[in-house]
């Protein structure tokens, strides 16, 4: 079975609509992102949590009151995909008699005969929360460095920049979907915890990957194509690498899809992100990081001249 | 062929070595199945019988994260603030209290030392450092110095302290860990209440001196819990011990000894701090060899008064290790040796539970002297392959509590080079210490951390200037142990819970459930996809992907790694880049047979030019990997082993062993279709 043809599309021509797309998608994205804030869950907000679930479903409003009874005016309160399932959230947290036994006091106070379960509790301090978000953002850094380090090596650094741009692409779009998903279906659950942390550096490892194996077919192409301007030599780079890149981008959403649907609320946010991560890698990976490296080409060092566009083959 | 011959081999033993990894975790699965069906007695007398086999797989198998399986994780902080309240020599100041309970609000996020922002608060009110934590004569700098390396020090103490407690709290596979030097990771798999683990782990460690019993008392004691186990009554004790003890020697326990350390007057000078007064009593130093003879011949003597005094029972000697079970059942669980003149009992670990178990049982506790206690040691030595604990029993009284130390430390004797601790106590203590002392001559005294034995010496001489040697540790390790132990009871270390997080089973059980069934589907989905897309290629793909599976579980097993549920998703993510791998090469050999050329050459030419790209592509998977690993902590570093451990046995599948698959399909000369 074969689904796609030899294609022959040009793909660079039209990199300035793409660009466009991007920026106009980023936009949006970090102007909801500015309104509403980032959405973050305990791993970095630091405070406490707790889960439970009741035999029966309840109101919300009762929970509510009875939490007002109990001193925690304000609390969030989160229904868990049924109504019986509820995360009550606080960004406090005490010594002693924490947080979290005050909170199952106060239901078991002010809500007699409503039985429940704890599911689970979090208690995360504020500086293991500002410890955490430190980590989060070395692991974004350390991470686009470590293969901007790893593709200059292999290849050029024009070709480690351009992966590395289209990466930071990739983690934008995400954030900014994110955030718009959030906003738009707030049951979806969606903030960043430590979970969507790993979606992130996993999204940045595949899309590396989907872009690697382009670049590697220009690296090829670039010896058998001397004499053909750069933008030719990739556009049939990216056309011979297409099947490859839709099919692998098809089976990695596939699963991904599965564990949205069956991975249970804890890896939903997780699922979703990479989701998410997966369709902007795969067009990062054609629409924008090998469009930096003509644009760079051509605007950067003014080299518009055929045949001298190589890149490092010696270590191929 | 050769080639060929090279790949099959090394494929077959990666997988006879992931099935034997994986083996203890499907015998660990069995098992619980097994014993799911049984109740009451049938379920015991089950587990009595397999206790090995269920070690065993215990040991061996795929350990679950607590998402996974419920449980408590709770990160520990030491308390500096609380800490630099508590050895403060001015507790009561009310200056420094002040200053103390400000720094308490400083905002935790702040990464300045308390200890830089104590002094400079100090200094602004014109104090110093030496004012609350040192002597008159000491350099401002040099207590800084000590006060920082008794705040690096509190942890280790904490790390102790806690491990003690979690093994007496009886939780199966707990993991106590120090993490970047100041923070204990504490994992207890299967706990549901945080409430009791806050305060197993909060609590103030009690450090005590407790004299043992004398040998002579404490075997009586013991034959009366065996009258009582063996259903006779107290008085009826007829058993002679000495042939008991023979006896149980010849069992099994022949080298059951324990290393016998010893605490005299102290004669360092270097080790202990510059302050303390030293008595030099070189004079009083005895020769261990010969004391530690005299005091055993002693022993032996009064042990075969007994004897004598008890009818006899010659028939001990000649009894069947079933009969001897039956007759002396404590006995039987916790064996004595006669040769080393204690009442040391030795029992196997397997046995430690049912003999507190006994000691726990009413009719035994009341024939249980009212000032007497059993302890167990916080070591353990191996012989034939089990683990052996040491039984003591303890006055119940304590003769001194740990407060009274000033400071201990462990190092070598330049003479025999032996480690010893030595350790000095408070003038107050020192009193106390050389009455205790005095009139303990050649007798032992347990070194009780929490309810454990951490030592016994036999106190050699009187020891009139406070300070004392322990020597005969088998280890530097064990007496740098003991250091911390000493220190611990000198020193508080409070903890602040800095996480903590606890999963009800229930939400642990769903959470796997709901893991293995989208890994299932996905896997399945992923491998149709790969049939119907590239036929017998997809086949082969397919089966490389099981053999993918197979391989990271393996690798997990063998690492004793443990799996989380975001451990379950990077398992499933990598299923979807191994099936990459096996694309990128299919669609560069279709690309080759498009070219026109034979099936043969464009498999090679497709392996030979998909390589490179396969090469790079995992190696910048690998690289966020390990940060991941290295940046992201608990549940998120098991996604990232996976993750590894999944790229790692892709390279493998992919390149080896479909490879040579090929190989020997088109050697047979069969077609194979890749779509």
């Amino acid at each position: 079975m074969r689904l796609f043809k030899q294609t022959n599309i040009d793909f660079l021509g039209k990199r300035k609509i793409f660009y466009l797309v991007s920026i106009i998608f980023i936009v949006v994205g970090m102007t909801v992102l500015f309104i509403k804030g980032i959405p973050l869950g305990i791993d970095f907000l630091g405070g406490t949590e707790i889960q439970v679930k009741f035999d029966n479903p309840i109101e919300v409003g009762e929970l509510r009151n009875s939490m007002d009874k109990a001193g925690f005016v304000g609390m969030e309160i989160k229904s868990m995909g049924s109504a019986a399932d509820y995360l009550l959230r606080t960004p406090l947290q005490g010594e002693g008699q924490t947080v979290a036994d005050k909170i199952q006091a106060g239901i078991k106070d002010n809500m007699p005969g409503k039985n429940y379960q704890v599911l689970q509790v979090n208690k995360v301090g504020p500086k293991i929360g500002a410890e955490l978000r430190k980590n989060a953002i070395y692991a974004v850094v350390f991470s686009l460095l470590g293969i901007l380090i790893y593709l200059a090596l292999r290849f050029q650094f024009v070709y480690a920049l351009g992966a590395v741009i289209g990466l930071f692409h990739d983690v934008l779009i995400t954030i900014s979907a994110v955030a718009i998903f959030d906003a738009v279906f707030p049951m979806l659950q969606l903030e960043f915890n430590q979970q969507m942390l790993a979606a992130f550096l996993t999204l940045i490892g595949f899309s590396v990957n989907d872009t690697v194996i382009i670049f590697d077919r220009i690296r090829e192409n670039i010896k058998l194509f001397k004499n053909e301007d750069i933008e030719d030599v990739m556009n049939k780079s990216v056309n011979a690498t297409l099947s490859r890149t839709i099919i692998t981008s098809g089976t990695v959403f596939l699963t991904v899809l599965v564990l949205f649907l069956f991975g249970g609320e804890v890896l939903r946010a997780f699922a979703f992100t990479f989701a998410v991560g997966v369709i902007t890698g795969t067009y990062s990976s054609v629409f924008v990081s090998s469009s930096i490296v003509v644009d760079w080409r051509h605007h950067v060092l003014g080299d518009k001249h055929k045949g001298k566009i190589a890149v490092n083959t010696t270590k191929s | 062929m050769k080639k060929n011959l090279f790949r099959i081999i090394l494929t077959v033993v990666f997988i006879a070595a992931a099935i034997l990894y994986l083996y203890p975790t499907y015998q660990d699965q069995q098992i619980s199945k097994e014993l799911h069906g049984l109740t009451g007695q049938d379920s015991l007398d089950y587990v009595t019988k397999n206790a090995d086999k269920i070690r065993k797989s215990r040991d061996g198998r795929i350990k679950l994260g607590l998402d996974l399986k419920g449980g408590v994780y709770v990160v520990l902080d030491v308390d500096v603030v609380k800490l630099l309240q508590d050895i403060s020599k001015k507790k009561d100041d009310p200056t420094l209290n002040q200053i103390l309970n400000d720094l308490r609000n400083v905002p935790e996020t702040s990464d300045e030392p308390i200890l830089n922002l104590l002094k400079a608060r100090l200094k602004e009110k014109g104090l110093t450092l030496k004012s609350f934590y040192g002597e008159i004569r000491d350099d401002e700098n040099d207590v800084e110095k000590k006060l920082s390396t008794e705040i690096d020090n509190a942890i280790d103490r904490a790390v102790e302290i806690v491990r003690n407690r979690v093994d007496q709290y009886g939780v199966a596979e707990p993991q106590i860990q120090k993490i970047g030097g100041k923070r204990i990771v504490v994992e207890l798999p299967g706990v549901s209440n945080p409430d009791e683990v806050r305060k197993l782990l909060q609590g103030t460690a009690l450090l005590q001196f407790q004299m043992l019993k004398d040998p002579e008392t404490a075997v009586k004691v013991m034959q009366n819990i065996n009258s009582v186990l063996v259903g006779k009554g107290v008085t009826d004790s007829t058993k002679t011990t000495a042939e008991l003890k023979k006896d149980s020697l010849k069992k099994n326990t022949e080298s059951l000894t324990s290393k016998d350390t010893s605490l005299k007057e102290s004669s360092g000078k270097k080790d202990l701090k510059k302050d303390t007064t030293k008595t030099k009593k070189d004079s009083d130093k005895k020769s261990t060899d010969t004391t530690k003879k005299k005091d055993s011949d002693k022993k032996k003597d009064t042990l075969s008064n007994i004897d004598t005094g008890s009818t006899s029972d010659t028939s001990a000697a000649n009894l069947s290790e079933e009969e001897f079970k039956q007759k002396f059942p404590f006995f039987y669980l916790v064996r004595l040796n006669e040769q080393s003149g204690t009442a040391d009992g030795y029992v196997r670990e397997s046995d430690k539970e049912k003999v507190d178990l006994i000691l726990k049982r009413e009719d035994v506790k009341a024939v249980i002297p009212t000032d007497v206690m059993f302890a167990w040691s916080q070591r353990s030595f191996e012989t034939g392959g089990e683990k052996i604990y040491t039984l003591y029993c303890l006055k119940k009284d304590a003769e001194l509590t740990g407060k009274v130390i000033e400071d201990a430390k462990s190092n070598i004797d330049p003479q025999n080079n032996t480690p010893i601790v030595t350790m000095s106590m408070s003038t107050e203590g020192s009193a106390d210490w050389a009455r205790i002392t005095g009139a303990n001559i050649n007798k032992r005294c347990a070194i009780v951390l929490d309810g454990v034995v951490y030592s016994a010496p036999v106190i050699r001489s009187k020891i009139t200037g406070g300070n004392s040697q322990i020597e005969g540790m088998g280890s530097i390790q064990e007496a740098k142990l003991l250091e911390i132990v000493l220190k611990a009871g000198a020193l508080p270390a409070p903890l602040k819970i800095a996480e903590e997080r606890s999963v009800g089973p229930s939400l642990g059980e769903d959470s796997i459930n709901k893991g293995l069934t989208s890994s299932f589907v996905a896997l399945v989905l992923v491998a149709l996809f790969m049939i119907v897309y590239y036929r017998v290629g997809g086949g082969v793909a397919d089966l490389a992907l099981i053999i993918n599976v197979l391989f990271v579980m393996g690798i997990m097993a063998s690492f004793k790694a443990t799996l989380t549920l975001p451990g379950i998703a990077g398992l499933v993510l990598t299923l979807g880049m191994a099936v990459d791998t096996n694309v990128l090469i299919f669609e560069r050999i279709r690309e080759e047979m498009g070219s026109g050329k034979p099936l043969r050459t464009a498999v090679d030419i497709g392996y030979k030019k998909a390589f490179s790209a396969i090469i790079d592509s995992h190696v910048t998977s690998i690289i966020t990997g390990i940060i991941l690993y290295q940046f992201g902590s608990g549940p998120i570093q098991g996604f990232a082993l996976t993750l590894l451990f999944g790229i790692g046995a892709n390279l493998f599948t992919a390149i080896v062993i479909t490879h040579f698959i090929f190989d020997i399909m088109l050697e047979k000369g069969r077609h194979i279709s890749i779509g």
